[in-house]
């Protein structure tokens, strides 16, 4: 992890409570300069009021946060004159167009050259309906303007809350392509989002939040390499030999979610050691119908956070073919870990 | 100056700002209008005063003033309202913060704004209502004679300012109490009760109620040849000087609340 110096974001023991609950129970970030920052939790981690706080819109009751290196206290506005933020569902003046609403938000803040509304509106392609009112725009459509809007002054840090909302397949992929490439010049994206899937193609690190606290903060490649698996289906009534059989290469455990995981298993192996699985089945005279294997962040996730580790539905054969072979790992841990 | 250019641009092109405007308006040149066309047949007045009255210049511009102030005073809550209700219902406000704008800034900024429109807004009503006075005369068979009057026309742009400053102060009160309730729709329908709870309250309470807002912006507007209107409370009511000074600390009270309210708040959804 790099330095304070290098760190575009920073939290200290950040703590934010609604009464006797906890939103935020001493979270501590470490966001490097110049990446694509992932930040994950289920719903009520405390994602959205991480990012409240970032953004001044409520006030933490301890600890501190740093942004662009520098203190951002109660007061410290100024210090978001860098940033950029989508926070929750994009929200405009629904009597104004998509153009008239981009020029009176560059109101406020810093200042914007008048050009760069353009400029955005192309980038978020929204061009052709710039002038229409944003009450008639459908959801996607406001979460591309609310992107527009989080760019507005070319921040050095932006901040977005589940920027993928109501984005539709194209929409999506413009929208990672364009926060890649805003990483690659140096910037600093930090999107919180529910969306694994979307994380684990587009972020550089991670940190995963449980109840207001930070349980994995590191690389993302590192993470996932230590989190390999392969998926095996034999027949049901070979379950518990097949079990038996693998024990030797890894941890395995039965898929009993539904009623489509009868007859499948998952072993905590590497995601390229799927042939070794075959092999040594096939050695005890189990022949597997189905192979699968990944580094998922899926299951990442869910053992950090406390949800069912494997759940054996659909989510793991859509990230397998993103992740299979491209993160096969050694199954060493470099990701930071904390106490959850 | 970025924020107030802003924040007229977005009021112009507000559809409530030509609503509020156009019942105003509409009101008075239907009631004036009327008025005119049905003076000759009857008397509206217990007292035996001549429905012709409103028609009949110098003393028509009072009376047109005193309808704008009076009712333009529930419009300037309810619009006040709007404005500040809807910087939170819409979630507009969040934006502004995020981007690292001072709240309190926003906020009396925003009031600003509002204070111009209103005052562009009773202009535009002044000018419709002195119009239609002039064909409510012709249709009356009464003369137009006194609408040069110099005595009359010499005070009234102190009029129009003091009529100004009472409806801001209304405006004001709608605006602080829809940030307080961080609602568009609660703002409105608060102010709403409180416009009209004062006026009634002010029937067995004249002494307390003479004091409170809506009663001093009327008061404030009061001369020898017109009465402050229901909010006054007849014999209760304060003198004019006094109650302009009461109208001043109405309002900036209001937008210390709004503006320290909004400084605080935690901002949401």
């Amino acid at each position: 992890m790099s330095g304070t110096g290098t760190l575009a974001l920073a939290t200290h023991g950040l703590r934010k409570n609604y009464g006797a609950r906890h939103a935020l129970d001493g979270l501590n970030l470490s966001v490097p300069t110049g990446v694509v920052y992932g930040f994950l939790g289920p719903n009520g981690a405390g994602k959205t009021t991480t990012m409240r706080v970032l953004t001044g819109l409520i006030h933490a009751d301890g600890g501190t946060v740093e942004v662009l290196g520098k203190p951002f206290r109660r007061g410290d506005r100024h210090r978001l004159f860098g940033v950029g933020a989508l926070v929750e569902a994009p929200t405009f003046y629904p009597y104004l167009s998509a153009r008239a609403n981009l020029r009176e938000l560059a109101a406020s803040g810093s200042v914007v050259p008048s050009k760069r509304i353009e400029e955005l509106l192309d980038l978020v392609g929204l061009c052709d309906r710039a002038g229409d009112k944003v009450q008639g725009f459908s959801m996607g459509m406001k979460q591309r303007l609310g992107i527009a809007a989080a760019l507005l002054s070319d921040p050095n840090l932006l901040l977005l809350d589940e920027p993928a909302n109501g984005l539709d397949p194209a929409g999506i992929v413009a929208m990672r392509d364009t926060l890649k490439a805003l990483a690659a010049q140096g910037k600093t994206v930090f999107v919180s989002s529910h969306l694994l899937a979307e994380i684990q193609v587009m972020a550089d690190t991670v940190g995963i939040i449980a109840s207001g606290k930070l349980v994995r903060e590191g690389p993302l490649k590192e993470l996932l390499e230590s989190q390999g698996v392969v998926k095996a289906r034999v027949r049901p009534n070979l379950v518990d030999a097949a079990i038996e059989t693998l024990k030797p290469l890894g941890g395995v455990e039965r898929l009993t979610e539904t009623d489509r995981d009868e007859g499948w298993l998952a072993v905590r192996v590497a995601g390229d050691r799927a042939e070794d699985v075959s092999r040594v089945l096939a050695g005890a005279g189990i022949y597997v119908s189905g192979l699968e294997s990944g580094n998922d962040l899926e299951m990442l996730f869910l053992e950090l956070t406390g949800g069912q580790a494997l759940t054996g539905e659909g989510n793991f054969v859509g990230l397998a073919g993103a992740t299979n072979g491209a993160n096969g790992g050694n199954g060493a841990s470099t990701g930071k870990e904390t106490a959850a | 100056m970025r924020l107030f250019f802003s924040g007229l641009r977005k009021l112009v092109r507000r559809p409530a700002t030509w609503v509020t405007l156009g019942m105003l308006v509409g009101l008075l040149v239907l009631i004036v209008v009327a008025v005119g066309a049905t003076a000759n047949g009857r008397t509206v007045r217990a007292n035996g005063t001549e429905a012709k009255q409103l028609v009949t210049f110098p003393g028509a511009y009072d009376r047109i003033l005193q309808f704008i102030t009076g009712l333009g005073g529930l419009f300037a809550v309810i619009y006040g309202a709007a404005i500040a209700g809807s910087e939170w219902t819409w979630g507009t406000l969040k934006w502004s913060v995020a981007r690292g704008e001072s709240r309190v800034r926003y906020m009396l900024i925003s009031y600003v704004t509002v204070a111009v429109m209103i005052a562009a807004g009773l202009l535009i009503t002044f000018a419709a209502g002195v119009a239609a006075a002039i064909v409510g005369a012709h249709l009356a068979n009464v003369s137009t004679s006194g609408l040069g009057d110099s005595a009359t026309l010499g005070g009234l742009p102190e009029r129009l300012l003091k009529g100004w400053f009472a409806v801001v102060e209304e405006g004001a009160l709608g605006f602080t109490i829809a940030t307080l309730a961080r609602s568009q729709l609660a703002g409105i329908g608060v102010g709403i009760a409180f416009y009209f709870g004062e006026g009634f309250a002010s029937i067995f309470l004249p002494d307390i109620v003479k004091y409170l807002p809506f009663s001093v912006a009327n008061a404030s507007l009061a001369t020898g040849t017109t009465t402050a209107g229901a909010f006054a409370g007849g014999a209760s009511a304060l003198p004019a000087d006094q109650a302009l000074v009461l109208v001043g600390v109405w309002l900036l009270g209001a937008l210390v609340v709004a503006a320290a309210f909004s400084d605080r708040a935690e901002i949401a959804g």
